[in-house]
């Protein structure tokens, strides 16, 4: 019903000409991809609201406007930790988003992957137990600590709501979104959406305060002592969006080999290969301030390592330092920031007996 | 701790260090014969933006028992701003250290201007003293068979 409701949406934006493409989630054998249509007849292909996320939209969007700006009017609808990835690759230049409209929606999370491919579940069953402000079992670890499970103000341009309402509401998030409702004849609604977000950060706490990773390299070691060193998490990113990786040039772990055989001696062995925990860590270090809390990172883990404890506890400290969420507002990231005063108590030896 | 075992252990301490200020202090300090220890391993850089702070956990796996980057004061770096940058990157890496049981401490950011010789000795030998009480660091042992 909810997804009838959207391919209705949609089909009338075409027809009253405020779109000429949609980008939306549309099922494949065993799971769902992202589709790219461009005519009102291809609409019945899309589920807008599906149950499993294989990528991130944004990072969709990313593609499709990294040479030039979108040149055709474009409807994309995202999940909203999608649509605040978009607005934080905007933010550092990898998405332009002109003539592009993004619709979010109440989400009631999305399944692992694999875990669907084994057994299917359907996006009605996961909305049903929304409505009742429950969280589906099924869902993704990082779904069920999401700290913005639904549409926020200034974050996208049109919500779709669903939770505490009969029939689902549009209501505008930006001005380009109340042209757009205007337009398209729809009159805003209204809903409560309070409770689930509650739900979810109750649920947040206490994951941020149970499952951390302690204990320095014995910690560290033993959450990735099964890690592959494949950079699939990496790719799966959509922060970790640079050309070129520090991890993937290897010039900058090339050793010779009278190093490795130094290393084994100081340090009564050494495992190969040598740079699979820095990797982790350079990537927490690199882009931790921006992590969107996505979860694809641990979705992508062949070994089924739950690398969102390490990305989202730690990447929540560094936003805490820095005062930042990101992709919520217009923020610049820290990473692209500086001020002159402060800080400070990063600065110099540590004070005596502390 | 006794002086016999703070002799045993002679930390390695890697120092990242400015050309503009730093690195000029350290030459101020050998030409001014103050005495600094001979575990500080210095590596001369542009400036301390240049410094990527995955470069400082890789010296510490490497082996370092401690880094230390040093710029200019604020206001006087060369490029203008790349220290408050250089700030924000070792608050970032120290952290998320801490954030995961490590010890933040053997990381410092330091600004000596080049005229401060005599600083550059002292915040070298009260670093170095306060390594040898910490002891090796363990962030060494990661990807190994050694440590604890
Ligand atoms: S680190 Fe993981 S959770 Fe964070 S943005 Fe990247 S893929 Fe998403
Ligand atoms: S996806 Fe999993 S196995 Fe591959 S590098 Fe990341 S943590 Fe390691
Ligand atoms: S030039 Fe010295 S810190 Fe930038």
């Amino acid at each position: 019903m909810y997804n009838d409701k959207l391919r209705d949406f949609i089909k009338s934006a075409f027809e009253k000409k405020l779109i000429e493409a949609v980008m939306a989630p549309a099922p494949t054998k065993d799971s769902y991809t992202y589709a790219l249509i461009t005519r009102k007849e291809d609409v019945d292909k899309l589920t807008p609201i599906a149950p499993v996320m294989q990528w991130n939209g944004a990072d969709m969007l990313r593609r499709i406007t990294r040479l030039k700006k979108s040149g055709r009017k474009l409807l994309a609808i995202l999940r909203p930790c999608e649509t605040r990835t978009f607005k934080e690759l905007v933010k550092f230049n990898q998405i332009n988003p002109d003539n592009i409209t993004i619709l979010s929606y109440d989400c009631p999370g999305t399944v692992h992957a694999r875990e669907f491919k084994n057994e299917k579940i359907s996006e009605e069953e996961l909305i049903e137990k929304m409505k009742k402000n429950e969280i589906s079992e099924k869902v993704r670890d990082s779904c069920n600590v999401c700290e913005y499970p639904t549409p926020i103000k200034g974050v996208g341009d049109i919500g779709f709501g669903i939770i505490g309402v009969e029939e689902p509401v549009f209501f505008s998030l930006s001005d380009n979104g109340k042209e757009f409702l205007k337009n398209m004849g729809i009159e805003e609604g209204e809903r409560d959406d309070t409770k689930w977000i509650e739900i979810h950060r109750n649920n947040r706490e206490k994951w941020l305060k149970e499952e951390r990773i302690k204990g320095g390299t014995k910690g560290i070691e033993d959450f990735l002592s099964s890690c592959l060193n494949c950079h699939n998490c990496k790719d799966a990113c959509p922060i970790c969006f640079c050309k070129e990786c520090f991890f993937e040039d290897h010039s900058v772990f090339d050793y010779e080999s009278d190093k490795y055989f130094r290393w084994a001696d100081e340090k009564s062995g050494i495992r190969l290969p040598t740079d699979k925990t820095l990797f982790h860590l350079g990537r927490l270090i690199h882009m931790g301030t921006s992590c969107i809390g996505c979860g694809l990172c641990q979705q992508a883990c062949p070994m089924d390592i739950p690398l969102y404890r390490l990305f989202g506890i730690v990447g929540n400290d560094l936003q805490k330092l820095f005062d930042y969420k990101p992709g919520v507002n217009d923020d610049i990231p820290p990473v692209m920031d500086f001020r002159e005063e402060e800080l400070q108590d990063f600065e110099g030896l540590p004070e005596e007996g502390d | 701790m006794n002086e016999e075992k703070e002799k045993e252990f002679e930390p390695v301490i890697v120092g990242f260090f400015c050309n503009w200020c730093t690195s000029a202090a350290a030459d101020m300090a050998g030409t001014a014969r103050l005495h600094y220890p001979p575990s500080i391993r210095p590596i001369r850089v542009m400036c301390s933006s240049t410094v990527d702070p995955v470069y400082l956990i890789r010296a510490l796996q490497e082996g370092a028992d401690a880094t230390i980057l040093g710029g200019c004061h604020p206001g006087d770096c060369h490029y203008i701003n790349g220290n408050y940058k250089a700030r924000r990157r070792v608050a970032i890496v120290k952290t998320v250290l801490k954030s995961l049981g490590f010890d933040d401490e053997r990381i410092l950011l330091e600004w000596i201007s080049g005229s401060e010789g005599p600083k550059f000795a002292r915040v070298m030998n009260e670093y170095t003293e306060l390594i040898k009480k910490k002891g090796p660091s363990d962030f060494k042992y990661i990807d190994s068979l050694g440590g604890d």
